[in-house]
């Protein structure tokens, strides 16, 4: 079969459960798709930061009673054009020469010769998930309360702000990412659904050796000097969108909600970095104060750690279980509450979750469309 | 055990009909439905809030002026519609600097930030609408279209192309974009 075109390659990005079989198969196994298809994520992401808008919540309620009062207006000023508007509103076919903003759109088509170019990044790309591995973590290994200070943080063009939406309609059109529906639901988990979208963001963080020594010594630790390599070096990371339904929270308000039924989905995060390599930073963060040796000696002693995105399970609580369905790997979380399920799958990450057991969650899992 | 009867969510949406006890009109079920991408295509290409809100209600009001609510291509007509008239009006604008600081000063919007970064982050937007007011009419109405969150689908139906050749077009348009911020930057 021959390689996927640039294209196909875009659309999986956006859209990765619109991919024929025959195209995720060649897919799965070609290297260079996969290498073309990382290079045309990251001009997604680029585009995705150079065009990002802080969020914003629309009402339509409100904007249609606006259009209402004006279109009233409107007819109460033109009453001789009523036989016009009976005309055009019984029109089965829209007449697309009538209106100035279809005549662009067809000017619009019109015009050709796309600039094409191609900048090589000056980044290292230093983390792009592309596979999960569970880590244990000792509850009381971590230390709930010691914040330093590694350098100065940026977010371009700005954090960003988790929000509530009322509708998938919406919850799609803010995110970008397909609103995904099992392919049934367990007894016990019923709607109406809830929505959250958290937009794109990127953010860097500067390190600097002088503001570590000076949040080190506030707090009383003692911290390991920062290499040459790092202090100055800036790590870019980028994340999101992010997109989570849940079932489950439709009670009384006012009283503590656990959702029957999680689903979520993001986009991997990348972090590229203008000096250090992965290998650099893993070494130096990890021998930094707050972080447990055990959980140290598990994530260095994952083979590939840049493209291996560790979860934290907490010791005791939870068990894992790697499982794999058609060729996806599924980790299976089990606790005594209910089960998820988490994977990763072309460039996006996805996670069940709820009060179910761990078979209705894998179950789920891989009946979403 | 699945129980394959028990799934279905019930997503309640149309609040006005709710409260006034009728069913929705044609053009209400339409607004209604299609408003969020409406807003969301204009406030993409202005990032200017009050402006989308104008530029959408305008886009509906030409609409119910002209055409029939239920018509199967009236969703493509308003996504094309909201994309073109605001790329018309980052094409055209005289004032849209002193507008978009006004609203990045915004502190209702933003409270917390300082506004040092907030003018900084306006400028940042204004730089990057520039660069795309210089692109094909095309390309930057597939761009904003899609990263409105319009499907490829749907991107496909506004623009009048194939649903296959999205992928390819926005493509281009991406890489045309990031050339002409380039070009901007490096002036």
């Amino acid at each position: 079969m021959r390689h996927l075109n640039d294209g196909t390659l875009r659309r999986i990005y956006d859209e990765p459960l619109a991919m024929t079989a025959a195209d995720q198969a060649h897919f799965d196994g070609c290297v260079e798709c996969k290498a073309r298809f990382n290079g045309i994520a990251d001009e997604a992401r680029t585009t995705a930061t150079l065009l990002s808008v802080p969020a914003f919540d629309p009402n339509p309620g409100a904007a249609l009673a606006s259009v209402r009062a004006r279109i009233k207006r409107d007819e109460a000023a033109r009453p001789s054009r009523w036989y016009q508007r009976w005309i055009d509103r019984n029109t089965p076919r829209l007449r697309p020469m009538a209106t100035p903003a279809v005549a662009v759109l067809l000017a619009a088509v019109l015009i050709s010769g796309v600039a094409v170019t191609g900048v090589a990044g000056q980044l290292v790309r230093v983390f792009q998930p592309r596979q999960i591995v569970a880590v244990q973590v000792s509850p009381s290994g971590v230390p709930s309360n010691l914040r330093l200070d590694y350098g100065q943080v940026k977010w371009l063009p700005e954090a960003p702000n988790p929000q509530q939406v009322a509708d998938p309609v919406t919850a799609h059109a803010l995110s970008g990412l397909p609103v995904l529906m099992p392919g049934s639901l367990p007894t016990g988990v019923s709607g109406p659904v809830s929505y959250a979208v958290v937009p794109h963001a990127t953010g860097s963080l500067t390190f600097d050796a002088a503001r570590l020594s000076a949040s080190a010594a506030k707090a009383g630790v003692r911290v390991k000097p920062m290499p040459a390599a790092i202090n100055g070096s800036t790590l870019v990371v980028s994340g999101g969108p992010a997109l989570l339904e849940a079932w489950g929270l439709s009670g009384a308000q006012g009283q503590t909600q656990f959702p029957t039924l999680v689903i979520a989905q993001t986009r991997v995060p990348t972090v590229d970095s203008t000096g250090a390599t992965t290998a650099q930073l893993e070494d130096y963060l990890l021998s930094q104060p707050g972080v447990p040796p055990d959980l140290a000696a598990q994530v260095k002693a994952i083979k590939d750690p840049s493209t291996t995105l560790p979860i934290p399970i907490p010791k005791g609580f939870a068990t894992t279980e790697n499982k794999v369905v058609n060729g996806v790997q599924y980790l299976v979380i089990k606790t005594a509450l209910g089960a998820g399920v988490v994977w990763i799958k072309n460039g996006v990450i996805y996670a069940v979750g709820g009060q179910l057991t761990s078979d209705q969650v894998l179950a789920i899992a891989t009946s979403l469309h | 055990m699945l129980n394959a009867e028990a799934w279905r969510p019930t997503v309640i949406r149309a609040p006005l009909s709710a409260i006034s006890g009728r069913a929705p009109d044609p053009f209400e079920r339409l607004f209604l439905l299609e408003y969020p991408k409406v807003v969301a295509i204009a406030y993409r290409v202005l990032a200017d809030r009050p402006a989308a809100e104008d530029i959408a209600q305008e886009v509906f009001l030409k609409f119910h002026r002209s055409f029939n609510p239920d018509s199967e291509r009236a969703s493509g007509w308003l996504h094309a519609a909201a994309v073109h008239s605001a790329l018309n009006v980052i094409r055209g604008e005289r004032r849209r600097a002193q507008r978009e600081t006004a609203h990045a000063l915004d502190r209702s919007l933003t409270a917390g930030s300082d506004p040092e970064h907030l003018v900084e982050a306006a400028e940042q937007r204004r730089e990057i609408r520039r660069a795309l007011s210089r692109l094909p009419e095309r390309s930057a109405a597939i761009l904003m279209l899609r990263y409105s969150g319009l499907s490829y689908a749907e991107v496909a139906v506004a623009v009048g192309i194939k649903v296959t050749n999205v992928g390819t077009l926005l493509r281009r348009a991406e890489e045309a974009l990031r050339k002409e911020v380039n070009r901007a930057t490096s002036e």
